[in-house]
């Protein structure tokens, strides 16, 4: 409050006066960038090393030729920095980005990504091996494997490279031509391995290789074409793309269902077997199968495909709204008629018990639910251009007049959150669009945030069917329950600007108060209440609700550090109250099946209303979908809730509180609010905990991870509802993959190198919050309040 | 149009005001009364308290010593603002904008109008989060007011960006516009001319004359800028050292020689010796603009 009216801004500090030999700028540079380099070569590879020989891996990493790799990188990245300015005009060539990252996504394939199934642990390097010890195989598989994959990679980007940065139309062709006989050389040389060795493969390294040449075949195009055909034929992308709000979700669902269809993707896999489509339909051509699901292996499939894919296409081209309905109803339809078939063959599946299942949905193969997938996204086209339809001509009304173009309210629920950027680039093409605006056309056309999000859910709803056992528990138990969890904290830090470090132990008051109420801890609930896990939400909504106003009533006029620090006492509190409450909470030991201690672990969720009976047992799967629900809920709510009185008061309050104040919000109520929210969406993810593994102890809700939960919306970019979801998934996917790519002792050295390269280049984040974004660019000079301060003695 | 003159009802009756930090003494012993409908100026030199007797009056300060009594709408009866909550105040009818200037920096210029008006709206979380249809009806009126304000002060352009980069002037003017969503009765204006051009000051005294005039909203104003104090206000209070050192219409400040040793620094004589050997040297040399009423 002192500062609170400061006529002139004190002077900028001088600069200090340095005394001394001055060490040459670019020196300093090139030592930076050559100790960068050491330090990444110490970071791949093994650490090791023993209490006698401390510096083996000094000697294994750094004393062997394998540092001049490094070295050289350091160098390349010195002379990077050093002629940035005249590196920069080189990257905005037409294709310059298309080519990077095209081969980025075949290096990331060739170093990362499964290849062959069957060959040791599935990597390339494995493959290579493999295939070099095996006579008799394809000359084609035997030179990709051993030098052609990364000669074809080395030299189409050094040349594709040179193309650009000369200018040579005719090289950058021939670029575009390697690109093709390398994608089509890839394909050859793993359909040879998996015919050589007549074992079903569901690797998709070579999948993600072919896709990165085709990028680098598009980016070379590009750069073959003339300066005007490329400006004309991106213009006409941008105008397509921006008329046609659909089209992406077109396509790509387009491509993903044909890709299921004819190509090796499996519909049906018991270990020994793997069955396309149609093989699926040979297989179960003499069963018992419902006919309908024979007929759609058969034929059926084909027509629903297309007769979606007309409608969605008709819809999007025309943007005709009530087409745009019937493309989505038909894509819903054809999405349930694929799963109904999808359960009809498995169900039989497990009839004959083929290969132990017990239920259905065992053993389908990617091919289905890559058909789902498709087919919805061809819906989800539909309702885009349906949905978009209406806001357009109204938008465009808007802007005739100049005002109420961007009104937040009216975008409906699945709307846009930017209205407003969204009214600005859809007048575009039809106006005349600046360079800046085309370049990102097709980005912020209307209905492309729309597409991302549908996209996203296609994702969330048809992979995890796919994924292997372990990866449905890290998605289940992991990512899941930490994106709700971020979502909760989003509101507190991102929203109303509230540091808290205590998160978890509203987590912690939620699981336990569902221990309670379905009885597994020693304290019991009267004996008439008879609960199952997911009845006990409200009860411990409440409770964190009423947890949060007890710690936030006393605390909340604490600002910034001070605040945290109480939170973070408070997580503490609730930590150790829990170790140390024996009788209640049977302390440190936590929920054991101790019928001595009169503990005994959470049951399972389950419903039963009417004819409805769902236990949810060992499956993941089934958890999934149930945090999915949880899930949409919460966000639907808040984004809502975002773009609301309330919304706009939090971040009035981040902004400055005593304007705030002064413009009548009552700040203690405001941040009150948020702390309730936070608390009870957290309780929810507590309560689904809880019934999800059963036994928990207090040490689940130790401090380390209220701090993940703060990384991972800070990761994800603090007051962006899609960037907190995007961190919590991220960070907690990140750990899980880098298990199988990097030895276990590197794995946090690798975390904390991806967190600060983030934090570096994109300091507000995965998915930065508009007005987060806004903050931060603030400070680069443009705010207008600070360059045009009043002169002191103005006025008199 | 309804035109309001000044009445003699009071909106705040400020009596015996002391208000001291540790040893500096910001006001001291300060009495004055704003009336409805008037435009009531404060000046005085830096330092002398105006701000600190707007932050007294809206409940960011709360003086040691005195009463003060606010009615801020018409009808109300006077209630004590002494130790009040700002919010509060700010719900009884008292809006103001600040010196340096106080936006939400990282919102839209429409979103912070916004936030003015829906502190005068009822509609909960729960209600956002269902969606509920008044809480929409709510959210359309919030635009639709918040549209009208950003056009009342000439920024409706402007409604899509972010506060951060509209120019000093226009952020003064999205300022007034978010102190008038809160349906104020008596708007408080720190210094709302410093750093805007002549071509603005003369749009700002219009649209000051106007919003007190057209929406009945009383006007305490602080201003350093003589020629826009003279033309606008009706009554003027000038404040030196935290003293009340002389108050009437601007004809009569303008003549005053208290006033004008305050501002030279000099003893009241010799300013009034001065200014009649040099009228060049009077305080103000300006003639009040003839559309003045
Ligand atoms: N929060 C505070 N703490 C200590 N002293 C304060 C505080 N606020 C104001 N003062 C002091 O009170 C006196 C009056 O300050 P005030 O800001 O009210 O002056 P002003 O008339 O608004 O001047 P200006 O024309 O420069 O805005 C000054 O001496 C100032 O230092
Ligand atoms: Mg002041």
């Amino acid at each position: 409050m002192t500062a609170l009216e400061t006529r002139t801004r004190p002077a900028p500090p001088a600069a200090p006066h340095r005394r001394g030999p001055r060490i040459p700028s670019w020196l300093t540079r090139l030592l930076a960038c050559l100790g960068g380099s050491l330090v990444l070569a110490l970071m791949i590879g093994d650490q090791e090393g023993s209490q006698t020989d401390y510096g083996l891996t000094f000697r294994k990493q750094i004393l062997a030729p394998r540092v001049f790799a490094f070295l050289a990188l350091g160098v390349l990245l010195f002379l990077c920095v050093s002629y940035w300015p005249r590196i920069k005009p080189y990257l905005t060539r037409p294709g310059f980005w298309p080519l990077i990252s095209g081969g980025l996504a075949v290096l990331a394939s060739i170093t990362l990504m499964h290849w062959f199934d069957q060959a040791g642990n599935g990597k390339f390097g494995a493959v290579s091996d493999a295939v070099s010890r095996t006579s008799g195989i394809s000359p084609i598989a035997t030179a990709f494997y051993g030098w052609l994959a990364w000669t074809m990679l080395v030299v189409s980007v050094v040349v594709g490279g040179a193309a650009i940065v000369i200018g040579l139309r005719w090289l950058a062709f021939g670029v575009a031509a390697l690109a093709v006989v390398a994608a089509v050389i890839t394909y050859l040389a793993h359909q040879a391995v998996v015919d050589f060795t007549g074992q079903p493969d569901h690797s998709l390294g070579y999948l993600v290789s072919i896709l990165g040449y085709i990028v680098i075949l598009s980016g070379m195009l590009a750069a073959g074409l003339s300066h005007e055909a490329s400006a004309r034929s991106k213009h006409f992308v941008t105008r397509v793309l921006g008329f046609r709000p659909g089209l992406p979700l077109v396509i790509v669902g387009f491509v993903v269902t044909l890709l299921s269809f004819v190509g090796a993707a499996a519909w049906f896999s018991p270990s020994n077997k793997n069955t396309s489509l149609s093989e699926t339909h040979d297989l179960f051509a003499s069963t018992s199968i419902n006919p309908f699901a024979l007929n759609y292996l058969g034929w059926l499939s084909w027509v629903v495909f297309v007769g979606t894919l007309a409608l969605a296409a008709a819809a999007t081209w025309y943007r005709h709204r009530l087409l745009g309905w019937l493309a989505a109803l038909a894509g819903a339809a054809s999405t349930i008629i694929t799963l109904v078939v999808l359960y009809d063959i498995s169900k039989l599946g497990a009839r004959t018990k083929f290969d132990g299942a017990t239920g259905p949905w065992q053993n389908l193969g990617v091919g289905g639910w890559m058909a789902c997938g498709g087919l919805f996204l061809l819906g989800s086209a539909g309702f885009v251009v349906a949905t978009s339809a209406r806001a357009t001509r109204r938008v465009a009304a808007g802007t005739a007049n100049g005002s109420l173009s961007g009104s937040p309210n009216g975008s409906g629920p699945n709307g846009v959150s930017a209205t407003g950027s969204v009214a600005a680039a859809d007048a575009a093409p039809a106006t005349q669009p600046s360079p800046g605006r085309r370049a990102v056309g097709y980005l912020t056309a209307p209905g492309a945030a729309r597409s991302a999000v549908l996209i996203a859910i296609a994702a969330a709803l048809f992979y995890p069917p796919t994924a292997t056992p372990f990866w449905q528990q890290v998605v289940v138990s992991e990512i899941g329950i930490s994106m709700l969890l971020a979502a909760g904290l989003n509101v507190v830090v991102g929203w109303a600007g509230l540091l808290d470090l205590g998160f978890i132990a509203f987590y912690a008051i939620g699981s336990y108060t569902t221990a309670y109420f379905v009885g597994s801890l020693p304290v019991k609930p009267p004996s008439w209440l008879h609960m199952t896990p997911l009845l006990t939400i409200p009860f411990a909504i409440i409770a964190c609700l009423m947890a949060g106003v007890i710690l936030g009533a006393p605390t909340l006029r604490l600002r910034g550090d001070y605040l945290a620090i109480v939170t973070l006492g408070f997580g503490e509190i609730i930590h150790l109250a829990a170790v140390n409450s024996q009788s209640i909470t049977n302390g440190a030991e936590g929920l054991t099946n101790d019928t001595g201690r009169h503990t005994k672990s959470v049951p399972n969720p389950s419903i039963h209303i009417g004819p409805l009976h769902i236990h949810w047992g060992l499956n993941q799967l089934q958890y999934w979908y149930l945090l999915l629900v949880f899930l949409v809920v919460v966000l639907l709510a808040f984004r809502r809730l975002e773009h609301s009185r309330l919304g706009r008061a939090w971040a009035a309050v981040r902004e400055d509180e005593v304007a705030a104040q002064a413009t009548g919000i009552n700040t203690t109520k405001v941040k009150l609010a948020a702390f309730a929210i936070g608390a009870s969406t957290s309780g929810v993810a507590g309560v689904f905990f809880a019934s999800q593994i059963g036994t928990f102890t207090p040490d689940n809700f130790v401090l380390n991870n209220s701090i993940l939960i703060v990384a991972y919306v800070v990761f994800g970019g603090m007051g962006s509802l899609p960037g907190a979801l995007a961190g919590a998934a991220m960070l907690t996917w990140l750990p899980e993959f880098l298990k199988s790519q990097v030895p276990s002792s590197d794995r946090l050295m690798w975390i904390g190198a991806v967190v600060m390269l983030m934090m570096i280049f994109r300091p507000a984040g995965l998915i930065p919050a508009r007005r987060r974004a806004a903050e931060l660019s603030g400070l680069d000079g443009s705010s207008s309040s600070e360059t045009r301060a009043v002169p002191a003695g103005e006025g008199l | 149009m309804t035109v309001t003159a000044p009445t003699s009802e009071v909106v705040f009756d400020v009596r015996n005001v002391t208000l001291r930090f540790g040893g500096v003494t910001s006001l001291n012993d300060v009495s004055l009364q704003m009336r409805r409908g008037e435009i009531l100026a404060v000046i005085g030199p830096n330092g002398a308290g105006k701000t600190s007797l707007f932050n007294s009056l809206t409940g960011v300060y709360t003086p040691q010593e005195g009463s003060i009594m606010l009615a801020a709408r018409r009808g109300d009866s006077p209630t004590s603002v002494v130790g009040m909550k700002t919010h509060r105040v700010n719900q009884l009818g008292v809006a103001r904008t600040f010196q340096n200037i106080r936006l939400f920096p990282a919102l839209t210029a429409l979103e912070n109008v916004k936030v003015g008006v829906e502190t005068r709206q009822r509609s909960g979380p729960i209600a956002a989060m269902l969606g509920m249809p008044w809480q929409r009806r709510e959210e359309r009126e919030s635009n639709s007011r918040a549209y009208e304000l950003m056009k009342r002060v000439g920024l409706s352009g402007r409604a899509n960006d972010i506060a951060s980069s509209l120019a000093y002037g226009e952020q003064r003017r999205l300022e007034i516009a978010r102190a008038l969503g809160t349906n104020p009765g008596v708007i408080l204006l720190d210094e709302p001319a410093a750093g805007t051009n002549p071509v603005e000051k003369r749009e700002l005294a219009s649209l000051i004359k106007s919003i007190n005039a057209e929406d009945d909203v009383s006007v305490l104003l602080i201003e350093h800028d003589m020629k826009l104090v003279m033309s606008v206000a009706d009554r003027i209070v000038v404040l030196n050292f935290g003293e009340k050192i002389a108050e009437g219409t601007p004809e009569q400040i303008q003549r005053d020689p208290v006033v004008i040793a305050a501002y030279l620094g000099t003893s009241a004589e010799q300013a009034e010796s001065q200014a009649d050997a040099q009228p060049e040297l009077r305080l103000i040399d300006i003639e009040p603009e003839g559309e003045q009423s």
